[in-house]
């Protein structure tokens, strides 16, 4: 029993450390976005003609598309926010495959950029055990 | 570092072009070409150019928070619907009806992100023409427009007796610190907390509506209140002398930019705005509404209190 489960970890361990370098562009530029949004960000104050905002949707499109693709639709959109766009809503193009159904699965991000869908899961499971 | 270094190489041009434009034209009416004021006042030249050319954003941008009174009835309606609803889902769907609302009546009060951004690569290029300077002299290397003559100039450049390529940390760990980097460094940091307090107290007490004063962006803007100061000090003791200029001149911009827009287009709904018309009514001009029509609307009322006469009173009489 314990001798399967070390062969089994030892298995997967390339495969965890294969995910990790996989995933670090990704991460490194999601950690760069959080801290411009948490540090930088509120020197300027808002100043994005769209919702969600530049960083929001460059965060989003990165945590969900990867960092190439991701980055990608970042710039499109950075060119986009200009005195002279109308701005309005402008979500993150979805993935072919979304799940949304279960909140604590979809990461926070997404969940800020997209308050319709999940205030009405919220609402949904909130009633759900008055029923 | 070499991408970095492939995106700011033009910008590194334009900056070291306007300052060694600003160079030529004041030596040419009769400034000393070797002397700091010269390439001081290149610096301020440079500030002068890049906040002018960002004018016409701003002014789109006030222009803007003028319409935005046509969709206060809607804003209401909205701020009612998500009264007390503090949550952050509840707070980001608010967010998003709002920008469908300015979509939706064609104005928008933000100024977008690409003029902040622009900002940016000019910042860093000086930074990197002023803290090359010293190396590419040794080297006798021109930078960007500058030639090596240009060069040696601004190395040996110094404004008050401190060169404007000297930082104040930097002299510190090389132990060469001069007094008049130390005072310049301190008297610059000092001024662009100052300015930077004196703008955001007079966004925060005057020129905000009633109801952005509750919402979290003002507890942001307190937040900041106190965490810039540290920036700046931050930034003031590792940046040299001639970078610093650049952001001291830049902030004091700013503020003197907050004091014209609190003076003459203020956020509707802020008690600057409430002076404002005040001050309007005073001189007999109409009202500020967003449109025409409700200007002419607001003139037809204005006469009516005019009609109840005040009771004329002895000027030195008793105050309660």
């Amino acid at each position: 029993m314990t001798q399967a489960r070390l062969v089994r970890r030892a298995l997967n361990r390339p495969a965890v450390v294969v995910r990790f370098f996989w995933h670090l562009p990704r991460n490194i530029l999601i950690a760069v976005l959080k801290l411009y949004r948490r540090f930088i960000s509120p020197i300027y104050g808002q100043v994005c003609r769209f919702f969600p905002s530049c960083s929001a949707y460059a965060l989003e499109a990165i945590t969900v598309h990867g960092a190439v693709k991701g980055t990608w639709y970042a710039a499109r959109r950075i060119v986009r926010c200009h005195p002279w766009n109308a701005g309005g809503l402008d979500p993150v193009p979805s993935p072919v495959h979304v799940h949304w159904d279960d909140p604590s699965k979809v990461p926070f991000i997404v969940q800020l950029n997209h308050p319709d869908h999940f205030l009405a899961v919220q609402a949904e499971t909130q009633s759900r055990p008055a029923a | 570092m070499d991408f970095l270094q492939t995106i700011l190489t033009p910008f590194e041009w334009l900056v070291s072009m306007i300052m060694v434009l600003f160079h030529d034209g004041l030596t040419y009416i009769g400034l000393p070409a070797a002397s700091g004021v010269t390439w001081t006042l290149s610096i301020i030249g440079l500030v002068l150019v890049i906040r002018g050319a960002l004018i016409p954003v701003f002014v789109k941008q006030i222009k803007a928070q003028r319409g935005m009174q046509a969709l206060q009835p809607d804003m209401k309606k909205l701020q009612a619907k998500y009264k007390g609803k503090t949550d952050q889902l509840s707070r980001q769907a608010m967010a998003q009806e709002q920008m469908g609302l300015y979509k939706e009546h064609g104005t928008n009060p933000f100024s977008a992100c690409l003029p902040m951004l622009i900002q940016m690569p000019f910042f860093f290029s000086l930074f990197r023409v002023l803290s090359g300077v010293a190396k590419a002299n040794a080297s006798g290397k021109g930078i960007g427009a500058m030639s090596p003559d240009q060069v040696a100039q601004f190395d040996h450049a110094t404004i008050f007796g401190a060169p404007l390529s000297a930082a104040f940390l930097p002299q510190l760990q090389g132990g060469d610190l001069s007094v008049a980097v130390v005072v310049l460094s301190l008297i610059m940091i000092i001024a662009m907390i100052a300015s930077q307090f004196i703008t955001q107290k007079q966004i925060m007490s005057k020129n905000m509506s009633e109801e952005a004063m509750q919402g979290p962006f003002m507890k942001q803007q307190k937040m900041m209140l106190y965490v810039l100061p540290l920036v700046f000090g931050i930034g003031g003791v590792n940046f040299p002398i001639g970078v610093l200029i650049y952001w001291t001149t830049t902030n004091i911009w700013t503020m003197g930019q907050q004091f014209f827009v609190i003076r003459r287009m203020p956020t509707p709904g802020s008690p600057a705005y409430k002076e404002y018309q005040k001050r309007r009514e005073a001189k007999g001009l109409p009202l500020l509404g967003a449109s025409k029509k409700a200007v002419v609307a607001e003139v037809e009322e204005l006469p009516a209190p005019k009609l109840q006469r005040n009771q004329p009173q002895r000027k030195n009489r008793k105050k309660k």
